[in-house]
């Protein structure tokens, strides 16, 4: 995750998309996803959908037995969609 | 019943749904959408291959719940749908926050 946000972190500083220079918006809008995605992920362990290794993760959870990795996931990938999706406004155009 | 699949097909079309009735932040008109659709899928092949690899797995999938059909790096195939409404809900709130005027 730490590595997605290196490999993104280029467009926001030398293409200029301006995704972290928005932190309110940026807030506004991967906020309510997350929260939708954990609830998601929360009924899913629950009911055993999937789980998780022990080995490749810290083991550290939020309530709900969440692993603060998969909220890592939610805030990340969104982050870098939206540094994609200013980048390609930046260098493809509006419309 | 195999749970992700199902909840997986019903997020999607529900976020097609909810975009064209409700939220309407006109996201599917939008060509940077599509780009930055194709391109995130590109990447998320290499992270979530990463993840679900059945060499040394990260992510353990409940057999009882996955169709099973795992296509490139043991990518579950409800994973690609799964990605849908994650992205599309985000870039929908990003251009529903950004305002009519906005500099460039």
């Amino acid at each position: 995750m730490a590595a997605c946000v290196v490999v993104t972190l280029p467009l926001e500083l030398v293409v200029g998309a301006r995704v972290w220079r928005e932190p309110a918006r940026l807030l506004r809008s991967v906020g309510p996803v997350l929260i939708a995605f954990a609830t998601w992920d929360a009924f899913a362990i629950e009911r055993a959908h999937w789980s998780f290794s022990a080995r490749y993760t810290t083991g550290w959870e939020i309530p709900l037995h969440l692993p603060v990795e998969e909220i890592i996931f939610f805030a990340v990938i969104p982050v870098c969609a939206l540094l994609t999706f200013e980048a390609v406004d930046r260098l493809v155009g509006t419309r | 019943m195999r749970e992700y699949t199902v909840l997986a097909l019903v997020a999607a079309a529900a976020t097609v749904l909810l975009e064209l009735s409700v939220l309407r932040t006109g996201v599917f008109r939008d060509r940077r959408y599509w780009i930055t659709l194709a391109i995130c899928y590109g990447f998320m092949v290499a992270v979530n291959g990463w993840l679900t690899k059945l060499s040394s797995p990260i992510v353990l999938y409940n057999r009882n719940h996955i169709s099973g059909l795992r296509p490139i790096w043991d990518i579950p195939i409800e994973d690609f749908v799964f990605a849908f409404p994650l992205l599309t809900l985000t870039l929908g709130r990003w251009l529903q926050t950004g305002g009519a005027a906005r500099g460039r």
